[in-house]
């Protein structure tokens, strides 16, 4: 490998599911430690934000953002990365689309708000806390529409795997491409030509663990999200709910997804609707923020004030 | 004594799963005057869970933590289950018991390890750029061998149960979503036993860790509270049972279902933080503030489970007695509890009933209800409490996670030690062995 590089490892509002799918590598991390100069990755490391401030522009070699964009510090924490970063890598689902919590972009901020801090069922002494804090982004928006990203990493977590493979081909210079293929491409299980005449819930009946889990009427994502992971979930007989996003060729998840199904299923559209009462959690888990429908809602929502 | 007040910002607090800042305002005369634990993020998981299929929570829910993801997974499972009248397979429970014991054991480690340990092995006033896990890999290959296979084990035990390690998938309401084989259970057997011999090496490491800064542990941020924890009749418990709280002076002073948490929870919420403090209701806050996690359930309960955990917990008590309030103890707390999630796992590997195929419900119903889940996460109690409608969608969520309930208790142990750092000069004159990383 080439000589020691300087990398910085950021995490925005997120779950740290990242972080931990990384130290995953376990034994393994001792063949890429040495190659690397950590500058800055609290999970692990005690630098401070302005350690990382005080950097000259462009002086890390990689920058990985895990999390997007909920609070204001985020986006401060976001385009200081940009800044010192050579290559900034969009690390995860939630950097690469806004993550799971970009179905909170399903309402207004001010009713996040108060489901959380006055309405909860336990809140005592509610108040919208705002002393010493960075304060709330109106919507999740994705970070590659906010700065330029040179590597997009989606998964929620990338495998080890997936990140050691970017990782060890940035050191050595060496280009690093998504696969456009899917999780079916990389899903052992047998299939058959589709009937689908109606969709079980997840809990509903006995799943063949052998069998494609879309013919049996289990609605897997796998047929619309990009082959990344090793078709982790199918493989032990659970449907895929698309948490690595779509192939690079598709540009919207759910709207990929819900054309397909009309393919797919003998079923008609009202009938696709009743299986289907919640669409955008159903069809767009960790992507929302990064659907046309997420934009046009933000959209209307600036037009509005 | 210098001529204006002053404010110290920490910004973030590393080492840290999440998002923290830390702000000490000091009085012109150098005096204590507040201690703000800032927790700055929040993603409002309670709000976005609603209009879901209740059974799609057990795959949001895990999202809230990818360094414990099981709990919530676990959590979510069981809410959506009482809320609608089920109970798994027996089998299922114990593959349950399995993936929250492997996750225990693998969370346990790698906070002792990577975010605990540099404290110890390169003192508190080393150097910040050595005092880090890498640090440790580098200067101390043996221990930092030993930390990765002791993480290892519990990741692979949790991803072979669980689907993957972060973000598991098996667990649905009604069971589990396939048997454990009987191939990777003799794997499991297998490793289990050099995982018992490296937990026991870590216990050595602890032990000496403690011996070596016995004057800090208790002489710092030595703080009573009341203390929250899962039990299961006096056993340390973290799948299911009943909740204890123990007061400042060691009394129990409540034992309930945790289908009724709303009687004895408060949740106070503070201005300068999006983390609430979680506190004992009936006596009110601050009075009430109590510190869930490792330190706490050993505090409330009787016993430890398993025998090897149990002679270890002795140990702590004939050096520190009960309820310990000390919150440095904390890291030897979880070390028993370490000791006990290996040995829980080692049970039910050997237990037959380990790799039934019976563990699936066909005939599960959704309905109209409400349901309370609750287990024990790393960090401490873990609540989540849905409302469904009769097609088993999500209309309310009210949820109270681990970390939650120890914020106002870390504010509390942050205070006291900025008092004794800044108005006694408590760190100049503490023992402290020569650090093992320079």
């Amino acid at each position: 490998m080439a000589k020691i590089k300087r990398i910085a490892l950021a995490q925005l509002s997120s779950c740290w599911g990242c972080d931990q799918a990384l130290v995953d590598l376990h034994l393994k991390l001792l063949d890429v430690l040495p190659a690397l100069d950590i500058v800055y990755w609290p999970a692990v490391v005690d630098y401070k934000l302005h350690d990382l401030e005080a950097l000259p522009k462009n002086s890390i070699h990689i920058g990985m953002v895990e999390g997007s964009c909920r609070t204001k510090e985020d986006l401060h924490l976001l385009k200081v990365m940009r800044e010192k970063s050579k290559i900034l890598v969009a690390w995860g689902s939630c950097s690469a689309y806004g993550g799971v919590q970009g179905l909170g972009n399903q309402w207004d901020l001010k009713e996040l708000l108060e489901r959380k801090f006055m309405k909860a069922d336990t809140v005592t002494d509610g108040r919208i806390p705002d002393e010493n804090l960075p304060g709330f982004t109106e919507s999740v928006i994705p970070n590659p529409d906010i700065v330029a990203m040179d590597l997009i990493l989606p998964g929620c977590p990338p495998t080890s795997e997936n990140t050691l493979e970017a990782l060890v081909a940035l050191l050595d210079n060496k280009p690093y491409d998504l696969p456009d293929k899917t999780v079916c491409d990389q899903c052992p299980m047998e299939r058959e030509e589709k009937h689908i005449v109606k969709f079980r819930r997840t809990y509903e009946g006995k799943i063949d663990p052998t069998k494609c889990l879309l013919d049996q009427g289990y609605l897997c994502l796998g047929f619309a999200t990009i082959g990344l992971c090793g078709a982790q979930c199918p493989s032990v007989g659970t449907p895929c709910k698309g948490c690595f996003g779509p192939p690079p060729s598709v540009k919207d998840h759910g709207a990929k997804i819900i054309s397909a199904l009309g393919a797919i299923a003998d079923m008609t559209p009202e009938q696709l609707e009743a299986a289907f009462p919640d669409p955008l959690g159903s069809f767009y888990f960790t992507d929302y923020a990064s659907s046309y429908l997420s934009k046009i809602r933000d959209k209307m929502r600036r037009d509005e004030k | 004594m210098t001529d204006k007040e002053r404010t110290i910002r920490i910004e973030p607090v590393t080492r840290l799963e999440g998002h923290g800042e830390l702000t000490i305002k000091l009085t012109k005369a150098g005096k204590v005057k507040d201690v703000q634990f800032n927790v700055s993020s929040t993603r409002f998981f309670e709000k976005f869970l609603e209009g879901r299929f209740a059974e799609e929570a057990v795959r949001i829910a895990p999202r809230i933590c990818g360094i414990c993801p099981e709990p919530h997974h676990l959590a979510a499972t069981k809410a959506v289950e009482a809320a609608w009248d089920i109970t798994p397979p027996p089998a299922a429970t114990k593959l349950r018991r399995l993936l929250i014991n492997a996750k225990q054991y693998s969370s346990h480690a790698l906070h002792f390890f990577a975010l605990a340990a540099p404290d110890f092995l390169a003192g508190p006033f080393g150097d910040p750029a050595n005092r880090n896990v890498v640090s440790i890999i580098k200067a101390l290959p043996d221990v930092g061998k030993m930390a990765l296979k002791v993480m290892q084990f519990g990741q692979d035990l949790a991803a072979a149960v669980g689907g993957k390690a972060i973000h598991p998938v098996t667990s649905i309401p009604g069971g589990m979503m396939n048997p454990f084989s009987e191939e990777k259970r003799d794997e499991f057997l297998k490793r289990v036993a050099e995982a018992k011999e490296l937990t026991l090496e870590t216990v050595s490491l602890a032990k000496k860790v403690v011996q070596d800064y016995w004057d800090p542990i208790t002489k710092l941020a030595v703080v009573p509270t009341y203390y929250l924890g899962l039990h299961n009749k006096g056993d340390l418990e973290i799948y299911e049972g009943n909740l204890r709280v123990m007061d400042p002076d060691g009394k129990i002073v409540a034992d309930f279902k945790p289908k009724d948490y709303r009687k004895f929870y408060g949740e106070h919420v503070p201005a300068h933080s999006y983390a609430t403090h979680i506190y004992y209701k009936p006596v009110g806050y601050p009075k009430g503030i109590w510190r869930a996690n490792s330190l706490a359930r050993v505090n409330v309960a009787d016993k430890m489970a398993t025998p090897i955990a149990q002679e270890a917990l002795q140990e702590m008590r004939d050096a520190l007695g009960r309820p310990i309030h000390a919150t440095f103890a904390y890291h030897w707390a979880r070390i028993i509890e370490l000791v006990q999630a290996v040995e829980e796992i080692e049970i039910l590997l050997n237990d037959p009933e380990i790799v039934s195929t019976d563990v699936k419900l066909s005939d599960v119903e959704p309905k109209k209800g409400e349901g309370v889940g609750c287990v024990e996460a790393p960090r401490g109690t873990l609540v989540h409490n849905y409302w469904t409608d009769e097609r088993g969608i999500i209309t309310k969520v009210n949820m109270v996670v681990a970390t939650n309930n120890n914020i106002a208790g870390i504010e509390k142990s942050l205070f006291k030690t900025a008092k004794q750092v800044f108005e006694q000069k408590a760190h100049e004159s503490l023992n402290l062995p020569d650090p093992m990383i320079k």
